[in-house]
């Protein structure tokens, strides 16, 4: 097995040791750092989100493998950095104002940053105008809403109006998630994709930030 | 025919004269929004919890029959319990708080939310020898006596009133945080965790060993959980059998030799992929069933493991904050679920703020008509 399918496997389990060690020992071999990060890293945490989806892994699992991977990918940033990797878009997420809640809200950060999106965590209980001034200053194509509450979810409808007034609803597309969100939910408050589980946000993200 | 006869009836497929109105329960800011609104008198809105003298006047008050939720039982926290401490306060004025069971919880005041989890202290054997594990322990001291001796003369024969079973893997999901349960089980030290999950386990048997046998006057049992979330468990199936399925079987296995035939676990979230290992050990009461806010559902859980399974909940607790229209759908999905048997509606979690005292009452009286 190459050390690459080693580092994919490796994070799978969650293996948080052996990932850092294989990637150190990759980097010594002169293995390039994107090949690492996409072929190991980036793939192995694709196929976690895959399983996810499909019911054949659970949160644990992705936790430690998504632990793993971070870990990867700070030992490859400093070597990344300069190769000046192009994102594929660029997202603003936060669990909104009123709601402390973030387990969900990073599992989606970590798949979207899986899927080489590069995302803009603004924490927990954020207002729907540090959502909306967070798109424009950084030119965000996306703005992610968590919510754990069913007392908190009414807030991403004043996302969506604080965009509108602000004049950007054209220019982002507004993703809502988290415990209590459905599809009528989103719909009836004028946002733009919901989907159920971490890694479909990711895949839906992509494919928002491809047709900005 | 009281409502303990009903509750008991139902659940063992016997005639009613009619269904009982059962609930589980308020949040507390639901009561104070009902005083402020005048629909109840203040002293009702602090100090109700379920089962207490203050939640059986409200129940009067709004024409609820009971809750379900009536369970006296054992100390089955850590013991002593961590002291809650203020750590830090942040620049947004959010609160990092050590609390009872060793997580350090963020808190923002004024806001109504379930604190989130920041850290944890059982991350490692050696946290768990000397911070937890004297904390689990068996001691007579987390049972009262005294109350259990006397209870057949004190209990009301009214209600139901169950036994609390304790909690096999969500009090220790309460002490790790799901991160810190994940990291231990997947990556750093499964034997831990085996262990925590026996040494809690083992201490809550003989707690509950020795309650019935000082006691046996109960009418079901009750677990509490909350493993499960929107899609599915906080666990694999896999991993949840191997470390608490014994627990379950023994536990069930006393309390069957004990006579208690009624086994209700209380799981937040889609329940479906843990229901093998809680049916097939001998629970055997689906509650609250979440179908609003998660979308779990009872009829499938029937289709599958039969008459055997019993529901008490299912009732999308949502539609009471919306509107005559709403509430009417779900009684008549509720007609159809206890034309099943074996089901008694309730709404599917805690009355949240937003719900209207007369949706309530209204589902209330409607509940009562329904007959087999």
């Amino acid at each position: 097995m190459s050390i690459i399918s080693e580092i994919s496997e490796n994070l799978q389990k969650g293996r948080l040791k052996t990932v850092k060690e294989l990637v150190n020992s990759a980097i010594d071999e002169g293995i390039d750092p994107s090949k690492i990060l996409n072929d190991g890293l980036l793939s192995g945490m694709n196929i976690i989100g895959e399983k996810f989806k499909n019911n054949q892994v659970y949160v644990p699992e992705v936790l430690v493998a998504a632990r793993a991977m971070n870990a990867g990918i700070e030992l490859l940033k400093p070597l990344l950095n300069k190769e000046k990797i192009k994102s594929k878009g660029r997202v603003c997420i936060g669990t909104v104002q009123g709601d402390l809640h973030d387990i969900g809200k990073n599992l989606v950060k970590m798949m979207m940053e899986s899927k080489g999106l590069e995302v803009i965590d603004l924490g927990t209980d954020v207002s729907p105008e540090a959502f909306v001034n967070t798109a424009i200053e950084k030119s965000c194509h996306v703005i992610c809403c968590s919510a754990l509450l069913t007392t908190t979810m009414d807030v991403m409808s004043e996302v969506v109006k604080c965009a509108e007034k602000a004049g950007i609803r054209d220019k982002v597309k507004i993703m809502v998630g988290g415990a209590p969100i459905t599809r009528e939910f989103c719909e009836r408050i004028g946002a733009d994709c919901y989907t159920s589980d971490a890694a479909s946000a990711a895949d839906a993200a992509v494919e928002l930030c491809a047709v900005q | 025919m009281n409502n303990r006869e009903r509750i008991l009836n139902i659940l063992h497929y016997k005639d009613v004269d009619r269904f009982p109105a059962v609930h589980f329960g308020y949040w507390e800011e639901l009561l104070q929004e009902w005083a402020e609104q005048g629909k109840i008198p203040k002293d009702l809105a602090v100090g109700n919890y379920d089962g207490s003298q203050k939640e059986r006047e409200l129940d009067y008050l709004i024409g609820w029959d009971c809750n379900w939720y009536k369970t006296v039982g054992f100390n089955y926290n850590l013991d002593p319990p961590f002291e809650r401490k203020l750590l830090e306060v942040l620049p947004d004025g959010c609160r990092r708080i050590l609390n009872e069971d060793g997580i350090i919880e963020r808190v923002k005041p004024g806001t109504v939310s379930i604190p989130s989890e920041d850290d944890y202290l059982l991350k490692d054997r050696e946290a768990f020898e000397t911070l937890f594990k004297p904390k689990m322990q068996y001691s007579p001291n987390r049972i009262n006596f005294d109350f259990f001796r006397n209870f057949s003369k004190t209990r009301p024969n009214d209600v139901t009133v169950g036994i609390h079973a304790g909690s096999v893997i969500g009090n220790v999901r309460n002490m790790t945080s799901v991160i810190g349960m994940s990291y231990l089980m997947y990556d750093e030290d499964e034997e831990l965790f085996g262990d925590i999950i026996d040494t809690y386990a083992d201490m809550q048997y003989k707690c509950l060993e020795a309650v019935l046998n000082t006691c046996e006057e109960f009418d079901f049992a009750h677990y509490w959980e909350d493993i499960c979330f929107k899609n599915g468990p906080l666990i694999s199936p896999k991993n949840f059998e191997k470390y608490c399925a014994k627990h379950y079987q023994k536990r069930n296995d006393l309390l069957h030799r004990h006579g208690i035939d009624i086994i209700s676990l209380d799981c937040d979230g889609v329940t479906e992929q843990l229901l093998p290992v809680w049916f097939e050990t001998g629970v055997n009461v689906m509650f609250p069933i979440e179908v609003g806010v998660w979308g779990d559902q009872f009829e499938p859980a029937r289709k599958k493991y039969g008459k055997g399974m019993l529901g008490v909940g299912g009732m999308d607790k949502t539609a009471l904050r919306k509107d005559k229209a709403a509430v009417d759908k779900e009684i008549e999905r509720m007609k159809r679920l206890a034309s099943l048997g074996g089901f008694i509606p309730c709404p599917d979690h805690r009355l949240m703020p937003g719900t209207k005292f007369e949706l309530v009452q209204y589902y209330a009286e409607e509940i009562k008509k329904i007959k087999l």
